[in-house]
């Protein structure tokens, strides 16, 4: 794999090195998401602000942590950048390119992996892998060869030719990334991609995340996990019911709020953001309380002390 | 600038045109992982090919059983036949000349006395009457066909021959009691006993006819006389026609239920099933674009429905040639059944492709509203039943091809394709234009839908929550617009449909008071029509003017409508004739209607204006221009506007021709109201004709000086003068021509925007992405 700041892949020449066809775009800033907001008509809610004026940059040899409880519109955030839905209003550039105007070549630059995509139970992993390099327009030669790379990279081999139903939980994880990789974008979207695997995959899985942002990719990781953020992310940010709480590096988050324990100051934020919620409601006259199913943060916080305590 | 900008449109327009190698891709994995699942195998190769043999030599050992099994009858009393024309040839059996060889017949006598004998039963012999006898046989035979033990039991009672030989006094019949009756006992719950019963029957009416003639010849009567006339039976159907008219019916049946069927499952596995796994958004993230997915995966869907039309018709086909060959059976009326004619097969094969692709559109359009494959196979239950009978319509006896069945969709095509089935080529032929025409609009617009189902994010990604009458009703109240929302529209349309619909089912007898005829006007127009729009128009949206298209159009089509109402109407009329004579009203509706007629040129003027004009005009221009056509104009549905609102408009008037006049003219004033952007000059065109077409009588027998300038009374009724039919004409055109040049004051489409108009205003609107 290259190192990030060529464009974005289009094919592999005969020694393995990859082409690019544009001329590199803002090298550096890879992710850019602005202002960004996303909307739902639904029954029960009405108008339901799924992501509330999200903004955040992602570099190039990054990992950037979203971290947030179930329902803050985590997954909704990166299926915009995917193109996989449309945003309601707001800016979102992958590698420059517009998810609205230019959505075919932000495809050509991301990789998308969440428990949402599975694979295929009838495929093999060589032909699930071969059918999606197919889709991005790879051709047959260069295909052959980028996923020779791929299956060595990721010791894929030797299960090249089970099928998808036979595969354990970790094959799966590695067809699926496989998947996304197979077209070596300078971008990786990870959507609680650590869901229900057992601790050795998921700790595998972290490993090559790890590989990927040293060989400069651009990477965002989501999950609700805390040990996983704190361990994996050079860069977090918290989301909250749409909207991000805050920004940074944990060092800075920790000394911005004056808290050590991570834990601690993950639950402080989101409780004070209810507690904002919940005051300008009384102000605005509309009835309190947080919405059905939204779980409530103070009650959490609160067995949480008891259990420490 | 301007040319990075038009680069960049051009490049995003570009895009999303789908590309033929990636449909491909897409076709031959779906195609490849479907027939890797054994079950679908079993289902589409394996099943059709051994199912139908297996059922075919069922049939022929149930046949073969059948025939070999005779009937048996039983004859008592055979010593009563002596002296009689022979109809016994022994104890064993009938006469030869009476019996039809190629049926056995098992035959047991008994003499009387035998059979009254009734073992077991005590008699004394002493104390036997020929009451008793009788009694005791009638009970016997009955048993003996009750329980099966014949099929059919023929009693000879005592005195048979002679009652029989005796011929009829001159002076009428003797009293019943004195003449012997044969009896033929039979069993009517038992098929074979009411074969049996046709079969002797049959002999015994033989043997009459030959007594009957011995008798003649004995008298001397010559017996040309009993023959005065032959009819000779010519069956003018073509020879081809004779033999296809069986399979021109069943094939095409049974293809297009299995082209159906065939649809359906693998459409839930393809979008639903693939919900439920979650690899569909892993599609949905690869470069393929949503229409390329559509149609990679229609192409599958289409290609399996094929698959099982052909594998199964043909299984079918081949067996039951076979089958009937052997069982030597058919239709009535024909001695051989030979294998259908290959060449007019073909047709089945080329009209298999456009059904195929259409029931493929829509399996797919609504296999995606579901999540799982569970609920794929709730939501294809409906559609089911919605095509069945469309399929089932051409079955009917009675049912050929016409200008009124070609525009049914699927029925259409079916038709045609028995006439072609049938050598009727020239008959087929003057319908084929009208059935490609319905056939491709309904294909277009079933893959419309199943494209617009993958663009839907609430589609593809809602769900989740579980639909409850409360929340339902809240959002309906809570999520009120300024207009109705297509859905609506469709919802009001039916109610007013469905309510008219049972509304006529109610009217029994046209009544004869013009009080009666008022309710009978009123009541659907006031209840059926405007009350359901005004309802909902109140309850479901927020602006009555906005929603009911009230707006002050341009103050010059006013006028100009009326000039229209009246310069169309001769032109109307020409239509309603042309309609008449193509479609002719049956006498009896006509004679239904004459009361209701009468009435109304009986009644004063301005009452039958107010009631037919007026009123229909105003309620249904609400309705239909109004709050229906709001609704369905949105999302860029202008074309869909006009044309449903004048289809909903045709089908609300109860009489064909009418209906089909209503449409016409439902066209015309969709689109007025689409370029006016108001159903006030709808109303006034509306009004205007009706009122002519009321008022036509009146003038043209007034002696008006205007009128006999422009009418003239006919035996028909009366009639524009040609002249000005012509004049009229090119008015209306240049009227109508105005219009177009209209556009409407308020742009409907933005009811859509008036959503966006959100708390949330978006300050990043004018923003480019931060410099680095």
């Amino acid at each position: 794999m290259l190192a990030f700041g060529e464009g974005c892949a289009v094919g592999t020449d005969k020694t393995g090195k990859i082409e690019t066809s544009h001329p590199p775009k803002r090298r550096f800033r890879v992710i850019h998401v602005q202002h960004l907001i996303k909307t739902y008509e639904d029954l029960h809610r009405g108008r339901f602000v799924a992501v509330d004026r999200v903004s955040f940059t992602v570099r190039s040899g990054e990992i950037f942590g979203l971290l947030g409880p179930n329902g803050a519109g985590k997954t909704t955030v990166l299926r915009i950048l995917s193109t996989v839905l449309a945003p309601t209003s707001g800016i979102a550039t992958v590698a420059g390119y517009n998810v609205e105007s230019d959505a075919a070549d932000v495809r050509r630059c991301i990789g998308f992996v969440s428990n949402n995509t599975a694979i295929y139970e009838r495929m093999t992993a060589w032909e699930m892998v071969e059918y999606f390099g197919r889709l991005h327009g790879m051709g047959k030669d260069l295909l052959r060869v980028r996923l020779e790379t791929l299956f060595d990279q990721l010791r894929m081999n030797d299960f090249r030719d089970v099928p998808g139903s036979k595969m354990s939980t970790g094959m799966r994880q590695k067809v699926s990334i496989a998947r996304a990789m197979v077209h070596d974008p300078p971008v990786l979207v990870f959507d609680e991609a650590t869901l229900g695997l057992d601790v050795l995959v998921a700790r595998n899985l972290l490993g090559v995340i790890r590989t990927l942002r040293d060989s400069g990719k651009c990477l965002i990781f989501s999950t609700h996990i805390m040990s996983e953020v704190e361990r994996l992310c050079d860069r977090i940010a918290i989301m909250h019911r749409g909207r991000i709480l805050d920004t940074g590096t944990l060092g800075e988050l920790t000394e911005r709020h004056s808290q050590d324990d991570f834990e601690e100051l993950f639950f402080g934020l989101l409780s004070r953001h209810e507690q904002n919620d919940r005051e300008e409601a009384s102000f605005a006259g509309l009835s309190s309380g947080p919405p059905d199913g939204d779980t409530d943060i103070s009650d959490a916080s609160d067995t949480h002390e008891g259990a420490t305590a | 600038m301007t040319n990075t900008a038009q680069q960049k449109r051009r490049r995003a327009l570009l895009a999303d045109r789908p590309r033929l190698s990636s449909i491909v891709l897409i076709y031959t994995r779906e195609m490849r992982d479907q027939l890797r699942d054994r079950r679908t195998l079993f289902t589409i190769a394996i099943l059709p090919i051994l199912l139908y043999p297996l059922v075919g030599m069922l049939l022929l050992q149930i046949a073969q059983f059948t025939r070999q099994h005779p009937t048996t009858v039983c004859v008592v009393g055979r010593d009563h036949l002596e002296n009689l024309p022979p109809l016994l040839a022994d104890a064993e059996s009938f006469d030869e000349d009476f019996v039809d060889d190629a049926v056995p017949t098992e035959v047991v006598s008994y003499t009387w006395e035998d059979a009254a004998a009734a073992p077991g039963k005590d008699h004394f012999p002493n104390s036997e009457t020929s009451e008793k006898q009788i009694r005791r046989v009638d009970s016997l035979t009955s048993l003996w066909v009750r329980r099966g033990d014949f099929d059919v039991v023929l009693v000879f009672p005592p005195g048979f021959a002679a009652s029989a030989s005796t011929p009829m006094p001159p002076d009428g019949p003797p009293d019943s009691s004195e003449r012997a009756e044969l009896k033929l006992l039979y069993n009517v719950a038992s098929d074979q006993s009411m074969v049996a019963r046709e079969r002797v029957a049959g002999i015994l009416n033989r043997w009459r006819t030959g007594w009957v003639r011995d008798r003649l010849s004995d008298s001397g009567v010559d017996l040309t006389v009993l023959d005065p006339f032959d009819v000779a039976d010519v069956n003018i159907a073509p020879e081809r026609t004779r033999e296809s008219a069986f399979w021109s019916k069943l094939l095409p049946f049974v293809m297009l239920v299995w082209a159906m069927t065939g649809a359906f499952y693998p459409a839930i596995d393809l979008v639903a099933g693939e919900k439920e796994r979650g690899t569909l958004e892993t599609l949905l993230c690869s470069p393929a674009l949503r229409s390329e997915i559509v149609w990679g995966k229609l192409g599958a869907v289409m290609t399996f429905s094929m698959m099982t039309a052909i594998l199964n018709a043909g299984s079918m086909l081949v067996t039951s040639s076979l089958v009937f060959k052997q069982i030597g059976v058919g239709p009535a009326g024909m001695s051989t059944m030979g294998a259908p004619p290959i060449g007019p097969m073909l047709w089945l094969l080329v009209a298999l492709v456009p059904l195929s692709a259409l029931f493929s559109a829509l399996a797919l359009a609504v296999a995606a509203m579901a999540r799982s494959s569970k609920e794929g196979q709730y939501y294809l239950m409906p559609l089911m039943m919605v095509t069945l009978p469309l399929v089932l319509l051409p079955m009917l006896p009675g049912t050929t091809l016409s200008a009124g069945t070609s525009v049914i969709p699927v029925t259409g095509m079916f038709l045609l394709v028995r006439s072609l089935v049938e050598g009727q080529y020239v008959h087929a032929m003057a319908h084929l234009p009208v059935v490609l025409i319905v056939t491709g609009v309904c294909l277009l617009m079933a893959t419309r839908w199943a494209r617009r189902q993958f663009e839907s994010e609430s589609v593809l990604f809602g769900g989740g929550d579980q639909w409850e009458l409360n929340s339902w009703v809240k959002h309906l109240w809570r999520d009120r617009q300024t207009a109705a929302t297509p859905g609506q529209a469709f919802v009001c349309g039916a109610i007013i449909l469905v309510a008219l619909f049972f509304g006529k089912l109610v009217v029994t007898k046209i009544p004869e008071t013009f009080v009666g005829i008022s309710q009978l006007i009123l009541m659907p127009q006031i209840g059926m029509i405007l009350a359901p729009t005004l309802l909902m128009a109140t309850v479901m949206t927020t602006s009555l003017r906005t929603s009911l298209r009230l707006r002050m159009p341009h103050w010059t089509t006013l006028p100009i409508a009326v000039v229209i109402g009246f310069s169309l109407h001769p032109t109307y009329v020409m239509l309603a004739q042309f309609i008449s004579s193509v479609y002719p009203i049956s006498e009896q509706a006509a004679a239904a209607m004459k009361p209701f007629t009468d009435q109304i040129s009986s009644a004063p003027w301005l009452s039958v204006v107010f009631l037919m004009a007026l009123v229909p005009s105003v309620c249904e221009e609400l309705a239909f221009r109004g709050f229906i056509f709001g609704g369905l104009v949105r999302e860029n549905g202008r074309f869909r506007a006009v044309v449903v609102t004048a289809v909903m408009f045709g089908v609300s008037h109860g009489v064909l021709q009418q209906s089909i006049a209503a449409t016409f003219m439902g066209l015309l004033l969709g689109w007025v109201a689409l370029r006016t952007g108001s159903i006030l000059p709808c109303i006034l065109i509306h009004f205007t004709n009706n009122m002519l077409s009321v008022s036509m009588e009146r003038v043209a027998g007034s002696g008006n000086a205007a009128g006999n300038l422009l009418l003239t009374q006919t035996a028909a009724g009366p009639q524009y003068h040609p002249l000005w039919v012509v004049v009229s004409l090119s008015i209306a055109i240049a009227c109508l021509w105005y219009v177009g040049t209209l556009s409407p004051a308020a742009d409907e489409q933005q009811a859509d925007r008036v959503l966006e108009g959100s708390q949330l205003s978006d300050p990043s609107a004018s923003l480019a992405p931060a410099s680095a």
